[in-house]
Formats: C-alpha cells, structure tokens, sequence
C-alpha cells in the first residue's frame, strides 16, 4: 500500500527538524518550509517517514493512505 | 483593569526576578528555581516589575507562542532599558509579516549549510589557537569568537568594531557588573544608545556607497532594501530608526544565543561523561545531541502581552497582563519530556521549543544549528577530555538571555605534530 507524507501548513511553524533528519524525504523552501520530495513514500523511506511525523514539534506530519489536503492547509 | 496581586491566589504568587543575580551567582540556580516555580503551576505570579505571569508548562508556552491574536509579542522585555521596540519580533501579525518574508530567506537552511565550510575552517582555527595550552577560557576564545565572527561576516561589518559593540551589547542586557538596579537601567539606556549610533554610522555609510556604485552582497545591503507592508498594505521602504531596530534585535539574538548554547554544551557533556562519550565515538550522533543540549538549557525567557482576557493554565489572565514564558522550566516539562532532567544525547522524539514556536520562532536556528553542530564535531575530535577547571568557576549571568560570563575548562594538550 503507497504511503504519503503530508504536512499540514497551518500547523507548521517551519522548525525544520524533518528536513535535519529526513532529506532524502523531505527539502525546504526559501522560507524554510518542508518541501515533500518522494510521492508516495519508498518502501525503504517509510522508517524514516514514521520518524520525522513523530519529531514534529507541531505534530503537522502525517503519513497517509492517500494524498489528500489536510483541512486547514 | 489588569491583574493585581490581590487579584491572584496566593498561593500562585511567587518570589522571582528572572533578573536577580542571585539566581546564577555565585552558582547557577536557575534549573532548580524554575523547576520549584513549575511544581507551584503550569502559570503562577511574580509581583516583580509591576507584576507579571511566569508560564512554567509545554503546553500552556507553546499555546502562547502560536497565539499571537491573543498574546502580543510587545514589550518581550519587562524592562525598557531604552532599548524601544526592537523589530520585527515586537511586531504582531498582520504587520510583523512582511518583514518575516523578506528576512526568512536571508536564514534559510539551504544558505546556512553553504556556509559549514568556513565555519568549520574558523573553528578549527580557533580550536588551534589554545589546544596546545592545556586550558580556555572558553567564553573569549571560542564561544563568543565563533558566532561572532560569523555574524560580521554574514552582515559585511568590520571585525575590528568587535570589541566595542561586544561590550556594548553586553551593557545593554545586563547593566554593569556591580551596577544597583537603578544604575543598571541608566547603563544599560546608555548602552543602547552608543549601539543605536553605531548601526546609523554603518547605515549612512552604507548609503554613501550605494550612491557611488559599491553596493556589497551581505545580509546589511538585503536589510536595507526590505520593503514592508504598512498597516495600509501599502508597500514602503524601512525608515533608518526601524533598520537600527533590526540589526540591533539580529546582534543580540546571533550572538549571545550561540554563545551561551556552546557553553552549556561544554558545561553539560564535561559532566555528563557516558553521554560525551556517544558524541565521541559517533559524529552521527551529533545533530540529535545538538538539539538536546538546546533543550536541556534554553536560555530565552520571552516575554508577551495579553490584548484580552482569557482562561490559560487555571488562571485568568487579563487584558494588559505581562507574561514571562520560561523555556527553560517548559523545556524540562514532564508531561512532554521522559525523565526530562536527564540529558540524553539520544533523545527522540525531541520536541523541545527552544526556537521558540509560531510567527516569531527563531530566524536564526538554521544557523545555529550548523555553528553548535561543527563546533561539538570538532571539539570532540581534538579536546574531548575537557573538565570543569575546579579553581576557577564559571560565571553564569541571569536575564531573559541567560549566559555565561567565563567557563574555564581544562585539558590535556595537544603536541603540535
């Protein structure tokens, strides 16, 4: 089953501890904002996903089923 | 009508004064004192400086942080020592905005890990200059030095003036040593003043050779050709008092934030000897040990004001209180943090806010994490048996940017090869 990491950018205040730990998953933007790069998640990131959702300060992460908008995005 | 201390439960009301030197000297106590002040409540009341809530918790600070409708970030200092408003972290949302948008890129991760090149040749320069000696005073040789020259650097300002605004600097948050509270505010108003001088020499002289063609490529010129938002949304160019503001609020949060980060790390893995010995043995394990001595030690304690009442904590807090949020305490929160008075280098997850949180979280953390990154890599390569030199104490200063004055360390030498 594909997985998806999506960020939730009302949530996110761009601490940027996914993108310390994660870069192969996760870049940044201009503004230091997390920039998804592997849709879906690989099978061998997914470890690495589960991670970065937990170390969230803001808990905005998510490893989804499906890719969809998180609700306040 | 804003709170009154008859207005609080007494039993919320406690004796503290983030500023009482008392609180670090002769030894530092601060961990210990707001770890009392948190078993008291998630929010409890100094009647120092007219009265203020001191929010203890995770939950309750990070709330805060990510509320600015409610909780202005004007004043963040309970003293004005002259200072005025510093720009743009006095500054709320809608306004504050544009002045994030234009200074974010400036601090992006992606420029900040293009510096780690010359960051790692000045720390290992420095590093150079006293490992042959056996002892540091590791405050003037390295953990000012570093974030120092960097700072110069990345704004294109003469080395040399160092020493000058170094000192001033200092002034203008702590006062002199030995100064009575009354004195202290009179230097640190003069000091504020001598620093206000300065970045309008740099800005006029900047000017001066924009006219004649010789513009540099540094945050100073990016700074200066800002355009912001008005509360009108009409766009305009900063005034050379609000350019002041923001190089003096870049100044005090680049440098002494790094400064005293470097120095608890030392402090902290030179006691903490099984831990060190993980960063020692593993430079992979360095960036998560990073962010856990920025938890164990977060030595902001900013302040916000609320624009309505509202319930928090198990208190009501009024329209006009003053809050003092003290990461320290909430970084050390139990309900977020196993065994929170541990330092475990391993720590995940690691939610701690010493960044801050919300529209006005730290600007500068991508750069620091790089510099405290590249110094504790280095560090331990070359030194990694520094002890606490039990002749010479360190001098921890209090304040709402808790430091260190001198952290003498020992070590054995390293014979030039």
């Amino acid at each position: 089953m594909d997985r998806y990491l999506t960020v939730d950018r009302g949530a996110c205040a761009g601490h940027g501890l996914c993108y310390g730990a994660a870069p192969e998953i996760v870049d940044c933007d201009d503004q230091g904002d997390p920039i998804i790069l592997t849709e879906p998640v690989p099978d061998g990131m997914v470890g690495q996903a589960e991670h970065v959702v937990d170390i969230c300060p803001e808990r905005a992460l998510a490893l989804q089923e499906s890719l969809q908008e998180s609700p306040s995005a | 009508m804003p709170t009154t201390r008859a207005d609080v439960r007494p039993d919320l009301v406690v004796d503290f004064d983030i500023y009482d030197p008392a609180l670090t000297m002769p030894v530092d106590r601060m961990q210990e004192r707001t770890a009392e002040l948190a078993k008291v409540g998630p929010i409890v009341w100094s009647p120092a400086y007219g009265g203020h809530w001191l929010v203890t918790a995770y939950d309750e600070v990070h709330e805060i942080l990510r509320d600015p409708a409610t909780f202005s970030s004007y004043p963040n200092n309970l003293v004005d020592a002259g200072q005025g408003k510093f720009l743009p972290i006095e500054l709320d949302p809608p306004e504050h905005t544009s002045y994030r948008q234009a200074l974010q890129p400036l601090f992006n991760p992606t420029r900040m890990r293009a510096l780690e090149p010359r960051i790692r040749e000045l720390v290992v320069e420095l590093i150079e200059k006293f490992q042959g000696a056996g002892r540091v005073e590791f405050v003037e040789e390295f953990a000012h030095e570093l974030p120092t020259t960097v700072f110069l650097a990345l704004m294109g300002w003469p080395l040399e003036d160092a020493p000058m605004f170094t000192e001033a600097t200092e002034i203008a948050m702590n006062g002199k040593p030995g100064d009575t509270p009354e004195q202290a505010v009179a230097s640190r108003t003069e000091a504020a003043m001598q620093m206000f001088g300065y970045f309008m020499q740099i800005i006029h002289t900047r000017r001066a050779a924009a006219e004649a063609g010789e513009e540099l490529d540094d945050i100073t010129t990016a700074v200066m050709k800002t355009r912001i938002k008005d509360a009108e949304g009409v766009e305009r160019d900063l005034t050379d008092d609000e350019l002041a503001r923001m190089f003096f609020l870049l100044l005090i949060a680049g440098l002494h934030t790094v400064q005293g980060t470097l120095c608890w790390m030392m402090l902290h893995l030179s006691t903490n000897t099984d831990q060190r010995d993980t960063v020692i043995a593993d430079a992979d394990a360095i960036p998560a040990a990073v962010e856990e001595v920025l938890r164990y030690e977060s030595q902001i304690a900013m302040g916000r004001r609320a624009v309505r009442d509202v319930e928090i904590g198990g208190v009501t807090i009024k329209a006009d209180d003053q809050l003092l949020l003290l990461l320290c305490s909430a970084n050390r929160d139990d309900s977020q943090f196993a065994d929170p008075q541990s330092l475990q280098v391993d720590r995940t997850p690691n939610r701690h806010l010493a960044f801050g949180s919300g529209p006005h979280r730290c600007i500068g953390s991508h750069l620091a994490r790089v510099e405290l990154r590249i110094a504790m890599e280095e560090i331990h390569k070359r030194i990694p048996d520094y002890r606490l030199d039990p002749e010479d104490p360190a001098v921890v200063l209090p304040s709402q940017v808790r430091g260190f004055a001198r952290l003498p360390l020992l070590f054995t030498p390293v014979t030039s090869s």
